[in-house]
């Protein structure tokens, strides 16, 4: 290559042409070639047209914002009548430095793209020539040349609706082209930097990213970026431009490496700085306060359920039964019932920040990832163990023993910590019901997401804040009585069943070996338990339990991690990678077809995926309904997949389609839900 | 992730800082050498409206408004208003557009360009302190010495000569609003035209 590069210099040296030149079309320093998407067009529909400009070695153009210098190319068309040509799509430029001056180029082969589009009424068979005039600027470090090229090619309109035979070299083309993110940015302007938030996964490797302006006068070009990630956030930061304050947008190209771009377009709001979490950040005023709302009464409400949940149930009843047991007196039960709900909701706040807390860290976790750790499983599995051999007798704690006597501040105590438990025990109950609501809480500002994780908690203490301050409703709980003690008994059953659930989720975590693990250690506790009751009443009755608790917590240090990986992996739903033959064939079979479209970089697109779309229930609804699934990759910009983004007016992911047999698609929501995903298809 | 940062400290070395002056703020003084050998100093014309424009003879862009003479009417313009005019030329020495005093003498002559003065700047000190970008680009600086405009000579980033007739003269347009006593209604605009061609750091 630099052998050629050097006999191309030394032949222009002594004046000599290159022989192929005279072939170009235009462009001394830069060739321009025109080439048509397809030779033939259906008519009523849209095909590219590439410049293709080839820039002789050390030569380059320039973007459509040059930089500090530089000019953006022009163009005139003549055009027959019937076709309309949009204007230029440029693919993602490259950076370059003269003498610290920042120039946005390409230095090598690139192509401009125009969508040329014919008219319904043209007739098929028609010639169409397509003449244009690019004026544009070449330069090298040194010399600066305006050029101009004359180009034109010929197409053919073809029958509406018949698809066009694309030229090959297009899918390279469309490729360069950035793609456009899906969802807004952020900027702020301050002391004379702007900071822009761009949303991206955390799981979307970068490479030398780079924030390229469209306007001018946004940054100054010329000043060094500083990008750093927070959690699903890139944060750009760099010296603003002359023009920056009161801007109502930047739009801009976010390179992420090997000619990746995105487009994304930043409205003034909060960014966190650089290297500083999230939480420190107050949610933008208005920003998606509908979408906040909803989710806050869908969060109250899935709580709300939780509390018939087998996980939850237990827990409430004994709560309400102590309530029951302590007699009507009105402040006592209104103090409770706060104390419990201030337990449920400061746990779901907490295990929330937690979440929020890791998501920022960069660590895939979805809700419910405290239960992806089986140390965390087991001690769950010893705390029911515990509860549930107390239901049934095996020993009595000093509090609930002392019947009566039970002290306002000890209620209060055990009031709280029985919430605390409920909604610790209560998460994994909350996929089917939070997921649509839980999805919008990983997106949202820090401080809404943790507001829908307090209205779950809210949601689910709500049954016994009723009890506690409606004494009508408290006057309806039985009297107590003997009928206690057997309802207590009745009530671990369902306890020891979610011991035995505990036990079961610990050994598709930890394998057979774990969970013999737990149940040994849960054993040792029975019978640490077991002594404790014998010498209940008894001075000291507590301390054969140490030994029994110091054995148990041993096992959590050797419980075995290894199988986690396979059940932390969230599968989405069982998909063929998306062909629009694959679609034609499934669609003529009369199957029913869920199509996404989706791409490494789009927020959306993976909060869908991780969230209704890895339903159970879904995979099982489309299963039953014979639901055939295709996904598209969108990450690399897929030509076919773009086409088709665009034939159905998207310009970007994500996209879900639902085509019902024999029917046109129908286009679901951006944001997915559960009960959207499980009503598609009839049963078969 | 962890390549990140090497990433962008390369790039803060590679990016000389070029703070340039800010709109309403103080022109920074300098001091340069004239085609004709006298020294010229920014704070000689206090009191006077300045216009300073950044030139290089091999730009094409430079060429569009001396070619089509847009370039000598404004600065007419300009000094029959009693505004001083100072070309500055940051080239440096074997890059394009680089003079002598003598070679700065024809252009001037063989243009009938109307500068106050043709400035030489080979070391670049003056065209970076001010953040200059391109050739032509264009400043405005006020009776009481502050930039009141940064940016392109008109609206229209062409090299075709042909556009200047229907462009908006965004100097001679910040000069009149200055003569008013009005504020600069477009204190910035894209500065277009070749890189300055200085003298590599």
């Amino acid at each position: 290559m630099a052998a050629a590069a050097w006999l191309v210099a030394l032949l222009m040296l002594f004046g000599f042409e290159m022989p192929s030149r005279a072939q170009q079309a235009g462009g001394t320093n830069v060739a321009v070639t025109l080439v048509p998407g397809a030779q033939q067009a259906p008519v009523g529909a849209s095909i590219p047209l590439a410049f293709v400009m080839k820039p002789k070695p050390g030569w380059h153009g320039y973007w459509e914002n040059p930089g500090d210098a530089g000019a953006e190319a022009t163009i005139s068309w003549t055009l027959p009548k019937g076709i309309t040509a949009s204007d230029l799509r440029y693919p993602v430029p490259e950076r370059l430095v003269v003498s610290g001056i920042m120039n946005y180029v390409y230095e090598h082969e690139y192509a401009l793209l125009a969508d040329l589009k014919l008219a319904a009424d043209v007739a098929p068979g028609t010639r169409l020539p397509i003449r244009a005039r690019l004026d544009f600027l070449a330069c090298t470090a040194e010399i600066c040349v305006p050029d101009s090229a004359e180009v034109s090619t010929e197409i053919v309109a073809g029958p509406a609706g018949q698809p066009a035979a694309m030229d090959k070299r297009f899918a390279a083309f469309e490729a360069a082209m950035p793609r456009p993110i899906g969802a807004e940015g952020r900027f702020l302007v301050e002391n004379g930097m702007v900071r822009i938030g761009v949303p991206l996964p955390a799981s979307v490797d970068v490479e030398d990213p780079y924030f390229f302006p469209f306007d001018y006068g946004s940054l100054d070009h010329g000043a060094a970026q500083k990008v750093s990630r927070n959690g699903d956030l890139l944060i750009v930061e760099t010296r603003a431009g002359a023009n920056a304050t009161g801007l109502a947008a930047v739009p801009g190209l976010l390179s992420i490496g090997e000619g990746q771009g995105l487009l994304v377009t930043a409205k003034p709001g909060p960014v966190p700085p650089a290297g500083v979490t999230a939480d420190a950040e107050a949610p933008a005023a208005g920003a998606g306060w509908r979408v906040i709302q909803a989710a806050l009464a869908g969060a109250i409400l899935g709580g709300l359920l939780l509390n018939v949940m087998p996980c939850v149930f237990p827990i409430l009843s004994l709560k309400a039964l102590s309530l029951a047991k302590a007699g009507a007196d009105e402040s006592s039960a209104r103090r409770e019932a706060l104390a419990y709900t201030a337990g449920v909701v400061l746990v779901c706040v907490a295990l929330g920040g937690i979440l929020l807390g890791l998501r920022a860290g960069g660590a895939a976790v979805g809700w419910a990832f405290q239960l992806q750790d089986p140390r965390v499983i087991l001690i769950l599995l010893l705390l029911v163990t515990a509860i549930a051999l107390n239901l049934a007798g095996l020993f009595e704690l000093p509090a609930i023993a002392s019947g009566g006597r039970l002290a306002a501040a000890g209620g209060v105590h055990g009031a709280f910590w029985t919430g605390a438990l409920a909604a610790f025990v209560a998460t994994p109950c909350t996929g089917p019901f939070m997921g649509a609501a839980l999805g919008a809480a990983l997106v949202l500002p820090t401080a809404a997401s943790l507001a829908i994780f307090a209205g779950l908690g809210l949601g689910l203490a709500l049954p016994f804040l009723l009890l506690g301050f409606v004494p009508a409703l408290r006057r309806r709980l039985p009297r107590p009585g003997a009928w206690m003690n057997r309802l207590r008994r009745i009530l671990s059953v369902p306890m020891f069943l979610t011991a035995l659930g505990l036990a079961w989720v610990l050994g598709r975590q930890a394998g057979v070996d774990g969970m013999a693990l737990g149940v040994g250690a849960a054993l040792v506790l029975g019978l640490g338990f077991w002594w404790v009751g014998v010498r209940q009443g008894g001075s000291r009755a507590w301390l054969p339990l140490a030994p029994a608790l110091a054995a148990a917590a041993a096992a959590i240090f050797i419980v075995p991690l290894g199988v986690r990986a396979e059940v932390a992996a969230q599968g989405v739903l069982a998909s063929e990678p998306f062909r629009e033959a694959s679609l034609a064939a499934l669609r003529a079979e009369r199957r029913p077809v869920f199509v996404y479209f989706t791409a490494d970089w789009c927020i959306t697109c993976k909060v869908n995926e991780k969230g209704a779309m890895a339903s159970a229930e879904v995979a099982r609804a489309f299963q039953a309904r014979n639901v055939a699934v295709l996904g598209g990759d969108w990450t690399r910009g897929d030509a076919e997949i773009g086409r088709f983004l665009a034939q159905h007016g998207r310009s970007g992911v994500p996209l879900y389609l639902y085509y019902p047999p024999g029917q046109d698609a129908k286009i679901l929501p951006q944001i997915l839900t559960v009960g959207e995903l499980t009503a598609l298809g009839t049963p078969v | 992730m962890k390549h990140l940062i090497p990433l962008a400290a390369a790039f803060v070395l590679a990016a000389p800082a070029m703070a340039a002056p800010q709109i309403g703020s103080p022109a920074p003084n300098f001091r340069l050498v004239g085609m004709n050998g006298q020294a010229v100093s920014l704070d000689q014309y206090k009191g006077k409206i300045v216009v300073l424009e950044w030139n290089n003879p091999g730009c094409p862009f430079v060429k569009k408004h001396y070619g089509s003479g847009n370039m000598q009417k404004t600065q007419a313009a300009a000094r029959n208003a009693g505004v001083v005019w100072l070309t500055i030329n940051s080239s440096a020495a074997g890059k394009q557009g680089h003079m002598d005093g003598a070679a700065a003498r024809a252009f001037v002559a063989g243009q009938k360009a109307q500068p106050t003065a043709y400035l030489l700047d080979p070391a670049g000190t003056v065209g970076r302190g001010y953040g200059a970008v391109t050739t032509p680009h264009m400043y405005v600086i006020d009776r009481a010495g502050r930039l009141v405009y940064a940016g392109g000579i008109d609206d229209k980033p062409t090299a075709n000569p042909a556009d200047v007739a229907g462009a908006r003269n965004h100097v001679l347009a910040a000069l009149g609003e200055v003569a008013a006593g009005k504020k600069v209604s477009v204190p910035t605009s894209r500065p277009y035209g070749c890189n300055v061609k200085y003298k590599d750091s």
